[in-house]
């Protein structure tokens, strides 16, 4: 059997610069996470398995048929771009119909997935607005829409979940999932582990144009529980917190900031340091301003990765 | 149990190509197009010449019930309906005028939106290559030119066929439906090459209509400054406008209006052509990410 996606070798360059290099993978049935950070290259593997920009090497199969000038394998392929795409004057209505008949369908098909497309996502009562008066999470589930109203049997979605308030970003990755329920392929881009994580177990991570590990989620989640994570707390009294904290094994070292309302904490067991925030909070009646992560990026944990 | 893990087998069928993938473009174009204000009336405008002319051929042919408006018994030049009555038709400078105002209506915006939109990578991401989307784009300017161009100049000879209600004219005329067939082609083509060749240089649909209008006049304003200044013939070649003039005077066979070889006139024409497809061939492409 043959993977949904195979790809050989792939390298592309804008000029001088690095898009990707020397890419070899399959990617089969469900749904694959595609993690890195900003420029990591997820933006030009994904254009380059849509056929959309042309490798300098390397060759990129779909369903064993080569993808280079095989536009007819674009009927079974949805694309979400990451960048705005829309005619603003028109209505969600027209700009889905609009690009469904690329697809010569017959009127009433194009009605009929049009219609389907966007109940999916929720859209329908406002599909006579002009896209211009759309908020952000509309125009984004509209971005899906596109991508899945012709029924596409791969489903390539780039950072499709960026600026979404948390009810749309559900809704959204319950789509996805259902599209995983119906046998199809999914690829999901983004730049933030538990957006993937809440998606899939496969990932692939790719840093600097590169694939860098590809498999379970769990062995990044491995990698990322042995590096030290550093959390930043403001709360009403850090000094009897951090007596708190000290008495934990996973507590490696709490730090003052100025100001006198702030700690930094640095831990080796996320999970369990952010288990335990809240009772301490509540049983010592400590007031919690603000709780951030500064490291809690992927380039952080790239970085450490890397530095390994 | 999802399917996949039931075992998931590919399709191993062929994916048939449809004839026209292109068509959708354009039928979405000429919609837009028509839906534009004053368009309509624009395109009237544009249409009125054919109909003069037309009536010219219907009063050329029905000489004896106009005799009143004739002095001394003698057809005026201008009614005779020969290649020269079609040439008149086809380079007037009205109707070249005509034809950059509806290419400023209908063709200023068909790629500069989509790059303002971002949308190549929609069109892309679907069963459309580039050629498709080219032909897709050009075939609305084709349509809108060729209800000036090809449609009144066969409509013409039918019509004069019908009058006369016999052969004459064509057997006298034989080269005049192809005359008027490569005319309509090459104005039409280097319209649309030019129209898609300045919609691809600015994402912004108003500079590229200026840009439309404001390239033919400002060619035409050159071709006047220099001729004016060394009274050379040769300058003509600047000139969208006296090129297009050149070409129709060649092709159905009459004197040309520049003392300069016709094939110069084709070369350049040809040569914008080339110029907008290497354009073109760059500029529509799919959104690349550097970051």
């Amino acid at each position: 059997m043959t993977p949904v996606i195979q790809v050989q070798n792939l390298s592309r360059w804008y000029g001088n610069v690095l898009g990707l290099s020397d890419v070899t993978l399959e990617i089969d049935a469900g749904i694959t996470g595609l993690l890195g950070p900003n420029g990591a290259g997820k933006s030009t593997f994904l254009k380059l398995i849509t056929g959309q920009i042309k490798p300098n090497i390397g060759s990129v199969a779909i369903s064993g048929q080569k993808v280079k000038n095989n536009y007819s394998l674009f009927r079974t392929i949805g694309f979400c771009p990451e960048q705005d795409a829309y005619y603003d004057e028109l209505t969600g209505w027209q700009f889905l119909t609009g690009l469904l008949r690329l697809y010569h369908f017959s009127e009433p098909e194009i009605v009929r997935h049009a219609q389907k497309a966007l109940d999916i996502v929720e859209l329908t009562p406002d599909k006579d607005r002009i896209i211009k008066s759309y908020s952000r999470g509309m125009r984004q589930r509209l971005k899906v829409a596109q991508a899945i109203a012709h029924e596409p049997e791969i489903l390539i979605l780039d950072e499709p979940l960026n600026g979404l308030d948390p009810l749309s970003r559900r809704k959204i990755i319950r789509l996805i999932k259902t599209y995983k329920q119906e046998g199809k392929t999914i690829i999901v881009s983004s730049h933030v582990l538990p957006e993937i994580e809440a998606m899939t177990q496969k990932i692939i991570l790719i840093h600097q144009g590169k694939i860098f590990a590809e498999g379970d989620i769990h062995y990044i989640r491995d990698l990322i529980e042995k590096h030290p994570h550093i959390v930043s707390i403001r709360c009403s009294d850090p000094r009897k917190l951090a007596s708190l904290f000290i008495a934990h094994d996973f507590v490696l070292k709490v730090n003052f900031l100025a100001g006198n309302d702030s700690l930094l904490v640095e831990t080796n067991n996320r999970d369990k340091f952010f288990g335990l925030l809240p009772s301490l909070f509540v049983e010592h009646n400590i007031e919690v301003f603000e709780i951030t992560s500064p490291d809690d990026n992927l380039q952080a944990v790239f970085d450490y990765l890397i530095g390994q | 149990m999802t399917i996949k893990e039931k075992g998931y087998s590919h399709w191993d069928g062929e994916f048939l190509d449809k004839k026209f993938p292109w068509w959708p473009i354009t039928r979405y174009g000429i919609k837009l197009t028509i839906r534009k204000k004053f368009f309509k009336l624009l395109f009237f405008m544009a249409l009125t010449p054919s109909v003069l002319f037309l009536a010219g051929i219907y009063v050329a042919e029905r000489m004896e019930d106009f005799q009143f408006m004739i002095r001394e018994g003698e057809v005026p030049d201008f009614l005779k309906i020969n290649p020269a009555y079609f040439k008149a038709y086809f380079t007037n400078e009205y109707i070249l005028f005509m034809i950059v105002m509806i290419l400023v209506f209908c063709g200023a915006g068909l790629i500069s939106d989509d790059l303002k939109y971002n949308s190549l990578q929609l069109y892309f991401s679907r069963p459309i290559s580039k050629k498709d989307y080219f032909l897709g784009k050009a075939s609305v300017i084709v349509f809108f030119l060729f209800f000036i161009t090809l449609l009144p100049g066969l409509v013409f000879i039918l019509m004069k066929l019908l009058f006369a209600a016999n052969f004459e004219f064509l057997s006298a005329y034989p080269l005049l439906p192809l005359s008027v067939i490569s005319y309509s082609l090459l104005v039409t083509v280097f319209f649309a090459f030019y129209g898609l060749f300045l919609s691809s240089v600015n994402k912004n649909r108003r500079y590229v209509a200026i840009l439309i209008f404001g390239l033919y006049v400002f060619s035409d304003i050159l071709y006047g400054i220099f001729h004016g200044i060394f009274r050379n013939e040769f300058f003509a070649l600047l000139s969208i406008k006296e090129n297009l003039k050149q070409a129709g005077a060649f092709l159905f066979g009459q004197k040309l209006p520049h003392d300069i070889p016709w094939a110069l006139s084709f070369l350049v024409i040809a040569g914008f052509c080339v110029l907008g497809a290497l354009v073109l061939k760059k500029k529509i492409r799919s959104v690349e990410v550097v970051k």
